[in-house]
């Protein structure tokens, strides 16, 4: 994040005089494959949710390809995650070099930056840096003057959840209804036209140019071993300091809230009650937990999914925990893709459950169907074709067993007839 | 060949077919709904998981994968373990059920599809007793999508099948799927109504009652319906069907597999093909006329008349001035019958083909879209030859011999007087006496008429013997391609008339009852090549 808060960050000048550019250059002099091999030596961790090293993803594209075609995903959908936002809108050019080097080293001929629809102004200041990087040469038919050939193009995603994951937004890339695919076979191997294709994340890329310019070892050095290199985190709810802050992933969540560089500690008179440390799929901790490592191991000793987009949102204690519940249910209810039949069927169904616990007609046994909802969604891999099943019955099934006493009392103290009302009249 | 594991059972099975068909023909009852065998597979409905082995990955040592795979998506390979009768996989299924009801209306008393609903069946055997669903449903809309079809979402499972099915084999594309979560129903475009030749397939393979046909919808519950194997008589193209009957009464037409000409699929004008036949303008008894005197003799007396007249005539005149004119909608046994009496009263009987009717141009199946050119894997034909059985009469008057004519030449010479007597099949669906035609009726000093509906021919015939719709008689149909199949009997002929089959079997000198498998073997020891006919391999009742 360096660039960000400089004057002009966004503009190819500038960004040049800071050193932008070189890394590119010097990946470009290496053989792909070396590129390649630093990347895996960095064991860049992908930065969109599931940490799956980069530098393996690329490894799997078959050897006698002829062509390839490079994903970016910009398309940040998960609640409460801005860190892309921040390094599209304040350093687009960082992620282009990124991007010119991710291509460079798996041989691609086209990038397509798929950009959530809701971006509006940064899909302009993308549009405007990925025109400078034309004009000076750095993408195009010669790439800094090598034989090298890259296109880039931004697509605009429509605003679906869905079309973050990477086969999904494979499919809308495609043109078509942006829903999961089934693998095998993976996009390495017929991705995006049918062609062998990779996906990364934004913040992925924009780790690239470090690591070309300062090397493998350098971004190893950074935090722990499992989870090396800078990470941006975001930090948002009643905090004095919300936003996203850059750091090793040996920092708490405590610490993320707290710090004085960072969150900057709770608005005067209110307490931390829970935190969804990696957006809302990951799950919710509880104010006891705040000494979770934010990497990509420590989470789920706190039965949590993963580390996931490392986006912390703050509840305070003046929150009702059934708000929460039916708040994080019926972003699911109304982002499921409607594919599977667990998540379909099982969202929905969570949603209307909440909102009832929400309306103050909640049954003991709701909590109980809520968990049992949460197990038959995501018992076992593979229940359904895209990992968001699980994402969203984690954030469910912690909240119901980490505020169980909470939610209960809730019910407990709902007037008499309450709950036979409500049924006898939503039937 | 691939050796597979199922449930401790092996199985031998061809390499590279999904795990899900493999067990599905091999006996197992696994519940699916998105999969289809004629479809790409979509893997979404998650009812037909499975556990599998696979190598640990730190020992190697080969072990149940903590995971669940679609049998629907996993193909077949040598040594592959699977099992569906775990508690974990039960577990799945049972849930899987329960999120399925959740929105379903239940309305299974009203519902056209209760007694082969998916739903149905599979709730009963892998699903749970009682509903824990308290809360208000999602109620999708009914809608109606085109002519022939209604669309109620509410019922909807999406399983996308009908939506592949317009994209894949039909090439139409007219069904999409809208809306997210349990929102998402299944629609067309707007202004863009489903309305192809092939659409009658999605009320087919949809496996609840979502999609309806319009002309099935409340005329009878489906477990008061008799199937019988049919061959569509609509064109050449032979697709193996399956007629629905209650009552002596047809229902409605569904396509039956047959791997070797219509897959799982079957055209509209074939599906709604079959009004004719309960058309109450039919004939239905046999006639002798007189000069003007038109007497309705028993139908024992008619082997005899017919015989008499024919002998008396040839006498009067010669045996070469005899024409026997069949039609192509006739099946091969009743045509070598009606041959084999010619030719035995008079030896040097004409044998002429009847009129082959033809309409517009073959239409391939997916089409293309417009302007492209035509796709290159056909996957159904829809032929313009719209009759049955020309392959069929042209290779037995093929090996009767003789004098053979075309239906051009017979015309020209009973133009000019050259037949005394002829004996004319129709059958024909559509009228077909054309006005030349219909001025040879007077040409002829005995003319028997064979036919369906009266027409310029019955009115001038000195004999007229109902016809019977394909329905209501047996025997079998040489298709385009040269592939003879057999369909059977599936209601009586209406009251006063008698099969084709039966009446012709009298005529020809046989006694008892007539059935096509009885003439075959009669065939077999004149002409060996006749009757081999070929029958689509059943499949199994669970595996739709």
């Amino acid at each position: 994040m360096k660039n960000v808060g400089v004057d002009g960050s966004t503009t190819l000048k500038v960004y040049e005089s800071r050193g932008g550019y070189v890394a590119a250059r010097k990946a470009l002099a290496m053989d792909t494959n070396a590129v390649v091999e630093e990347v895996k030596k960095a064991n860049l961790r992908g930065r969109g949710g599931a940490g799956f090293p980069a530098g393996v993803k690329w490894g799997f594209l078959p050897k006698d390809r002829t062509t390839t075609l490079l994903c970016v995903n910009a398309d940040e959908s998960e609640p409460p995650t801005f860190c892309n936002r921040v390094l599209m809108e304040h350093d687009p050019h960082q992620l282009i070099e990124g991007t010119i080097i991710a291509a460079y080293a798996t041989r691609s001929q086209v990038a397509y930056i798929y950009m959530r629809g809701e971006f509006h102004e940064q899909f302009h200041v993308l549009q405007k840096a990925i025109d400078e990087a034309y004009e000076a040469g750095y993408l195009g038919k010669k790439v800094l003057g090598t034989d090298y050939a890259l296109e880039c193009y931004i697509h605009r995603g429509a605003g679906a959840y869905v079309c973050g994951e990477e086969t999904g937004l494979i499919e809308s890339l495609e043109g078509k209804r942006g829903q999961p695919r089934i693998k095998p076979p993976f996009p390495a191997i017929e991705g995006l036209f049918r062609r062998p294709t990779v996906v990364n994340n934004v913040e992925t890329l924009s780790c690239l140019p470090h690591i070309m310019e300062r090397g493998a070892d350098w971004f190893t050095g950074i935090g722990p071993p499992h989870s090396a290199g800078p990470k941006l985190f975001c930090v948002s709810g009643p905090v004095n300091k919300p936003g996203c802050y850059e750091a090793a992933m040996d920092i708490t969540v405590r610490e993320l809230i707290e710090r004085d560089d960072m969150g900057g500690g709770m608005l005067s008179g209110r307490k931390v009650k829970a935190v969804f440390p990696g957006g809302l799929s990951m799950g919710v901790l509880t104010v006891d937990e705040l000494d979770m490592k934010m990497d990509f191991e420590d989470p789920r000793n706190y039965s949590l999914l993963g580390l996931g987009t490392a986006a912390a949102v703050v509840v305070d204690d003046a929150t009702d925990i059934r708000l929460v519940l039916r708040n994080v249910a019926r972003f699911y209810g109304t982002e499921s893709c409607g594919q599977c039949t667990q998540c379909r069927e099982g969202t929905s169904w969570m949603q209307r459950i909440a909102q009832r616990i929400e309306s103050g007609a909640g049954r003991m046994e709701d909590l109980d169907l809520l968990l049992e909802t949460a197990r038959n969604m995501g018992m076992m891999p593979g229940l359904s074709i895209c990992g968001l099943s699980d994402g969203a019955t984690y954030p469910i099934e912690t909240i119901v067993k980490k505020f169980r006493p909470e939610l209960e009392a809730a019910i407990r103290s709902q007037p008499a007839g309450q709950v036979e009302a409500v049924l006898q009249a939503a039937n | 060949m691939a050796k597979i594991i199922i449930d401790n059972q092996e199985l031998e099975c061809r390499e590279g077919m999904p795990v899900l068909r493999a067990a599905l023909e091999a006996g197992w009852d696994i519940p699916h709904y998105c999969y289809h065998p004629g479809l790409s597979v979509a893997a979404s409905c998650r009812l037909c998981l499975m556990e599998m082995k696979m190598p640990h990955p730190k020992t190697r040592e080969m072990d149940w994968a903590p995971k669940l795979f679609p049998a629907c998506q996993t193909p077949v390979r040598d040594g592959l373990e699977v099992r569906f009768n775990s508690d974990v996989v039960k577990t799945a299924q049972e849930s899987c059920m329960e999120f399925f009801l959740l929105n379903h209306p239940l309305d299974c008393p009203v519902c056209d599809q209760a007694g082969e609903c998916c739903l149905q069946d599979y709730s009963y055997k892998f699903g749970r007793a009682e509903s824990r669903m308290v809360d208000p449903k999602v109620v999708n809309p009914k809608k109606d999508i085109g002519p022939h079809t209604l669309l109620y979402t509410d019922r909807c499972v999406t399983c996308t099948r009908c939506v592949r099915f317009t994209r894949e084999i039909a090439g139409t594309g007219e069904l999409c799927l809208v809306q997210r979560g349990s929102k998402n129903e299944i629609d067309v475009f707007p202004g863009r109504p489903l309305d192809n030749p092939m659409q009658g397939n999605v009320v087919d393979i949809c496996p609840v009652g979502c999609l309806l046909d319009k002309d099935f919808l409340f005329k009878r519950r489906v477990w008061e319906l008799t199937g019988t194997s049919s061959i569509c008589p609509g064109c050449a193209t032979g697709c193996s069907i399956r007629v629905d009957h209650a009552d002596n009464r047809v229902y409605r037409l569904k396509p039956r597999y047959n791997p070797k000409v219509n897959d799982w699929w079957m055209c509209d004008e074939g599906r709604f093909g079959f009004k004719y036949t309960q058309d109450n303008a039919r004939i239905i008894k046999p006639m002798l006329r007189r000069g003007r005197e038109e007497t309705s003799p028993s139908w024992r007396e008619i082997p005899d008349i017919v015989r008499f007249r024919f002998q008396d005539h040839v006498r009067a005149s010669s045996a070469d001035k005899v024409v026997a004119v069949l039609s192509p909608f006739m099946a091969t046994e009743e045509a070598w019958l009606l041959i084999r009496f010619i030719r035995e009263v008079a030896p040097e009987a004409a044998l002429a083909m009847g009129p082959v009717p033809v309409e517009g141009e073959p239409q391939a199946f997916p089409c293309a879209p417009p302007g492209a050119p035509s796709m290159p894997d056909v996957k159904f034909t829809i032929l313009e030859e719209k009759c049955p059985n020309r392959r069929g009469i042209e290779q037995l008057l093929e090996v009767s011999g003789g004098t053979v004519l075309t239906f051009e030449a017979f015309s020209e010479q009973a133009a000019k007087g050259d037949f005394t007597a002829a004996w004319i099949v129709g059958g024909y669906p559509k009228p077909w006496v054309e006005k030349d035609t219909a001025k040879l009726g007077s040409k002829f000093g005995l003319l028997v008429v064979q036919d369906l509906f009266e027409n310029k021919l019955t009115e001038a015939a000195a004999i007229v013997l109902p016809a019977c719709a394909w329905v209501e008689r047996d025997g079998s149909f040489v298709n385009a391609k040269g592939l003879a199949q057999p369909f059977e009997r599936a209601i009586s002929p209406p009251d006063g008339a008698m099969r084709d089959g039966q009446y012709l079997f009298e005529i020809a000198g046989f006694e008892g009852l007539y059935s096509g498998q009885r003439v075959r073997e009669l065939m077999a020891e004149a002409t060996a090549s006749l009757t081999e006919v070929y029958e689509a391999p059943p499949i199994p009742a669970h595996a739709h």
